[in-house]
């Protein structure tokens, strides 16, 4: 077979070097990522010289070549296609990036704001817990002593994460595009100095300092506290920047120069250019909804609380204090903070429905404080923790909003003063209480019954897999598994791991365990797992199950010397297999002819994770049964 | 740190017992010992993760040690390779 040939017709059939993102192989196949499935000649691929099979799998185009030939063919075509040799995590990276731009922005959003959520979290609940005693302690409705030592550390507390949330983003965000993670909060340090003017004292005191940039605009001294969207952007910039320095830059000097320059470049960036455009987007954002809420019958308010926590997640949301301040001067009232208010609680209501209806106990977790924070009036954990992620508890959410503000404005609601939202902010409306309530729980009524009936569904981790192997029937015998247990995966005499005629496993060097001699020639996966491992030679699985043990299947003793002949596997590498499932077959009577003992180790690979490892006591198992019990230590 | 290049010459690649013996092996020191093949890393002493790198006759197979007893330990891994891979 000529490699390069099979290389270029492959290439040329997949629509050219331009349709392809990123290449690597496996034992049998070559694993790639195209741009563009539809130029893909699927058909003729499958007609090359040398290719056994094309499918389609997780994102890839994966091409059966087979054995000993496929990494030949590999080297021939990385040359020709002239991509870099990829890891397989790359591969799958890719192949997860894909997606319309849409997805890509939410899932980028998660990344960030996943590993800050519980930072967020219960700061959030207290802070609003807070906010609305400290705002009826100023009017006198309760006493406490706000200059205690106790309210003012609890104070401090609570709101610390969100003071300098942009630094946990610029840390989180710079890591999700790989860039220095430390980097990353030193940027946001800088965007948020204190030497800086605060964002949220703009919309009261106006700027205070500007510069020119060559005349052509102003660029305000103000901090970036309150913002979301541009410090990702700031991150961006900075880990892209970063790892083009790192290329370019010689090593003697890159730790010294280009941590510098990534910083300075995505600094000034940011300052003069991103954060200018973001104040001009901003106040046309606020130009824009003091406009809309002006158009009558409510049609107003109800956009404007459908799109309330869309700007929220912008961050123009700081600006807002503008409306509200020349709203109370104007009028005596302020008609906005009831239209934030529902679009608030809304979202509480829609990130409860997701607390209530999940199963999971991590999401349950979060949803819960989260909603309760959102009902007080502090909505990021649940906008970025929950609802967002799930997308649609967010959609409900403004629909929730936007009927609550629809509400307020028909019934001509106003608030006496401004300073928090959610379900204490019912002291700013003792004018009229039972309309502010009716505006809020209809708001949350609606977000919560939408998201329940149609907005969120227990989604398993991993995503849906395509079959990219051999489906046989799965049978599974009812009865009540444990993760604590090993069920075997073949049927057969149970035999000691130290009676195994071979040293190495018979001393547990590979971990321990026990060997079945094998009854039938099929072993299967005997929980849900990962293939992390399979051998050319297909005469051994190494699967990490989802319960965290490592296990190593091996059929027969020395039989790697077969080189794969009397095997056949059903999974490749990197595939999610159901307990079950088949991985390998083999030929029992074949093998044994041959002079290989057939008996099969079952190995648990990580044994030092475990403080006991037993055995069981029947002598036979059929497929499935208890085979060993672990402690876990 | 220490590190050195082996080009494995068992026919048969790191599979199952070679693999168990490396990870035996590496646990004996102190050291962190990580393996590279080809952008893919694992460290010596995680079984499943060797054995996933899926290394044959004839690959090249970085090592580096990094710890207080580095220089016992690459020298006894470089000697582990030559015996038995």
């Amino acid at each position: 077979m000529d490699y390069r040939q099979c290389a270029a017709e492959i290439l040329r059939e997949l629509g050219g070097k331009e349709n392809l993102i990123s290449a690597a192989h496996c034992a049998t196949r070559l694993r790639l990522v195209i741009a563009d499935n539809s130029k893909v000649n699927k058909s003729n691929l499958e007609n090359t010289d040398g290719v056994k099979g094309v499918f389609e799998a997780s994102g890839q185009l994966q091409i059966i070549i087979g054995t000993g030939t496929v990494n030949k063919v590999y080297d021939e075509f990385i040359a020709i296609a002239g991509v870099s040799a990829a890891s397989k995590d790359e591969v799958k990276q890719a192949a997860a990036a894909k997606g319309n731009v849409f997805q890509r922005v939410i899932k980028t959003l998660g990344d960030v704001f996943v590993p800050i959520i519980p930072a967020i979290v219960a700061g959030g609940l207290i802070m609003g817990i807070m906010e609305a005693l400290n705002f009826m302690a100023n009017r006198g409705i309760i006493s406490i002593n706000q200059s205690g030592y106790l309210f003012q550390i609890i104070n401090m507390l609570s709101n610390a994460a969100f003071t300098f949330l942009p630094i946990l983003i610029g840390y989180s965000a710079t890591k999700v595009f790989g860039g220095n993670p430390y980097l990353g909060a030193v940027l946001a340090m800088f965007l948020i100095h204190p030497d800086l003017q605060n964002a949220y004292t703009v919309s009261t005191e106006g700027v205070a300092q500007s510069f020119s940039i060559f005349g052509l605009y102003n660029v305000n001294m103000v901090g970036y506290q309150g913002h979301v969207i541009p410090i990702i952007m700031a991150s961006l910039i900075l880990a892209t920047v970063e790892k083009k320095l790192h290329k370019i830059v010689p090593e003697i000097i890159d730790l010294f120069v280009t941590p510098l320059v990534s910083l300075l470049v995505s600094g000034l960036l940011t300052f003069t250019f991103i954060g200018p455009l973001f104040v001009a987007i901003e106040n046309g954002v606020l130009w824009f909804v003091q406009w809309l809420i002006t158009i009558p019958f409510g049609i107003g308010s109800f956009i404007m609380g459908g799109i309330y926590s869309t700007t929220v997640v912008a961050g123009v949301h700081h600006m807002y204090t503008v409306i509200d301040m020349g709203q109370l001067a104007q009028y005596g009232y302020t008609y906005w903070l009831p239209i934030a208010s529902a679009a608030n609680v809304a979202q509480g209501g829609a990130c409860l429905a997701v607390a209530i209806k999940s199963k999971k106990a991590k999401v349950k977790s979060v949803a819960f404080p989260s909603s309760l924070s959102c009902m007080l009036g502090i909505t990021e954990p649940a906008i970025f923790g929950v609802n967002i992620r799930y997308v649609k508890p967010f959609i409900f959410g403004s629909i929730g909003g936007a009927v609550g503000a629809c509400l307020a404005s028909v019934m001509h609601l106003g608030a006496s003063a401004t300073g928090v939202t959610g379900l204490f902010a019912v002291l700013l409306h003792l004018h009229a209480p039972i309309k502010y309530i009716i505006v809020i729980g209809s708001a949350a009524a609606v977000a919560f019954v939408l998201t329940w009936f149609f907005g969120y569904k227990d989604k398993e981790d991993a995503p849906a897999e395509s079959k990219s192997t051999v489906s046989k029937e799965i049978d599974v015998p009812e009865k009540e598994y444990n993760d604590d247990t090993v069920y075997a995966p073949l049927e057969g005499k149970v035999v000691a791991l130290a009676d195994v005629p071979d040293a190495t496993f018979a001393e547990g060097v590979l971990g321990l365990g026990a060997a079945i001699e094998p009854a039938a020639g099929e072993v299967i996966a005997p929980a849900d797992g990962e293939v992390s491992s399979i051998f050319d030679t297909h005469h051994a699985v190494g699967l990490t199950l989802d319960n965290g043990m490592e296990l190593l299947i091996h059929v027969g003793i020395n039989t790697v010397a077969l080189n794969g002949e009397g095997f056949t596997a059903h999974v490749s590498e990197g595939d999610k297999v159901k307990r079950g499932q088949p991985l390998i077959s083999f030929d029992k009577d074949f093998i044994t002819s041959k002079g290989y003992p057939i008996i099969t180790p079952v190995i648990i690979s990580n044994t030092d994770d475990y403080k006991e490892i037993k055995t069981t006591e029947s002598t036979e198992v059929k497929r499935l049964d208890e085979l060993l019990t672990v402690e876990r230590g | 740190m220490k590190t050195f290049a082996y080009t494995i010459k068992d026919e048969v690649g790191i599979h199952a017992r070679p693999a168990g013996l490396l990870a035996k092996k590496a646990k004996e020191f102190e050291s962190v010992i990580t393996l590279e093949k080809g952008g893919k890393t694992a460290a010596a002493t995680k079984l499943m993760a060797i054995m996933s790198m899926g290394v044959k006759c004839g690959d090249t197979v970085n090592v580096t040690v990094e710890g207080a007893d580095e220089e016992k330990a690459a020298a006894e891994m470089e000697a582990f390779f030559n015996e038995n891979l």
